[in-house]
């Protein structure tokens, strides 16, 4: 159904002031109120194009202000109360478990980013004590599977007869470019989710501190 | 009408407002009993059925706070001119609710016209 464009436009302001003035109320019953007063219009005007039957239904509803201030009573706007502080709390609720899911992720990845940064530097310096003994064994058991291993000292032998050491001298540049390049990354991403999950509230105390002349 | 007549026009006038205000709620909780309706059906209903002059704008809002209450539920409905309609429809509580304000309504106005009856006379013959 569709109006002739003057009155269409006398019944979209009319709607649209309806909707501004009913914010307040929860989106749904905004929604609702606004979609049956444009159907009664339309039921109203029906019959013909008289622009002034169009005028005639929006002035027997009333300003959009006074019709709106009648659906504003106390038991709507308790109703809208209660929506929003009930968002809320879902809100707060979704935050708060977002934050320590990401903060055991964070606590996890940190853990191991150190303790394996950590390993190859004390692999790194144990190539260089006991060359022999330290290396990144390839062991074959008797069944045929293998074993890969990190180890050092035992004595500068290797762990087995049949051990294989994958690295050899690679193990001293290695463990010792990757080890601290691994523990400085990893310092620098637990600095940067640090500062992503839980911004400080930073105070510009330029602003705030008095100003001293000398 | 002359300024001494005024203040007491405007008095009646309220009071019958409120009156109206009053019994709207009734009304509408009546003219639901025999099934769903939608809002102009309702007006109609209403204007048709009375010499009640029923403004859409307190209608709807109505409706709506009835809504609210309990007391209608409502639900939009496909109709073949081409827009949907929204149908109101008692609740359980409603149906409750109105036989009980039928109720009250019917002894009220059984003692009302009892006290009125004294005028009664005075009323008619105003009628021309």
């Amino acid at each position: 159904m569709t109006l002739p464009g003057a009155s269409q436009k006398a019944v979209d302001d009319y709607l649209a002031a309806l909707r501004r003035q009913l914010r307040d109320l929860m989106e749904e019953d905004m929604n609702d109120i606004v979609e049956e007063i444009r159907t009664h219009i339309l039921d109203k005007t029906a019959p013909g194009d008289d622009p002034g039957q169009v005028e005639q239904t929006l002035a027997a509803l009333g300003a959009p202000r006074d019709l709106a201030a009648r659906y504003c009573t106390e038991e709507m706007m308790r109703r809208a109360e209660a929506h929003r502080s009930s968002t809320q709390k879902a809100r707060i609720a979704g935050r708060w478990t977002f934050s320590i899911l990401a903060g055991v992720v964070v606590l996890v990845v940190s853990a191991a980013g150190y303790s394996f940064g950590g390993l190859l530097v004390i692999a790194g310096i144990a190539k260089v004590m006991w060359p022999k003994g330290t290396g990144l064994w390839e062991t074959v058991n008797t069944d045929g599977t293998q074993t890969l291993g990190l180890s050092g000292g035992s004595g500068n032998v290797p762990p087995a007869n049949n051990a294989h050491d994958i690295l050899g001298w690679w193990l001293l540049p290695i463990g010792l470019i990757l080890g601290p390049v691994l523990i400085y990354a990893t310092y620098r991403f637990g600095r940067w989710s640090v500062r992503k999950l839980w911004p400080a509230r930073r105070t510009n105390y330029a602003a705030t501190e008095p100003q001293i002349e000398i | 009408m002359n300024e001494r007549q005024a203040p007491n026009t405007e008095s009646a006038d309220k009071w019958e407002v409120q009156l109206r205000k009053g019994s709207l709620e009734l009304a509408i909780l009546a003219a639901l009993w025999g099934g769903r309706l939608y809002g102009l059906e309702i007006l109609r209903h209403l204007e048709s059925g009375s010499d009640l002059v029923v403004a859409e704008g307190t209608v709807y809002p109505l409706l709506t706070r009835l809504r609210t209450l309990g007391l209608v539920e409502s639900e939009w409905v496909e109709s073949d001119s081409g827009h949907p309609r929204k149908y109101y429809s008692l609740t359980a509580a409603g149906r409750e609710r109105a036989l009980e304000m039928g109720r009250t309504w019917a002894r009220f106005a059984a003692s009302l016209n009892n006290l009125v009856a004294p005028l009664n006379g005075a009323v008619r013959e105003e009628k021309p």
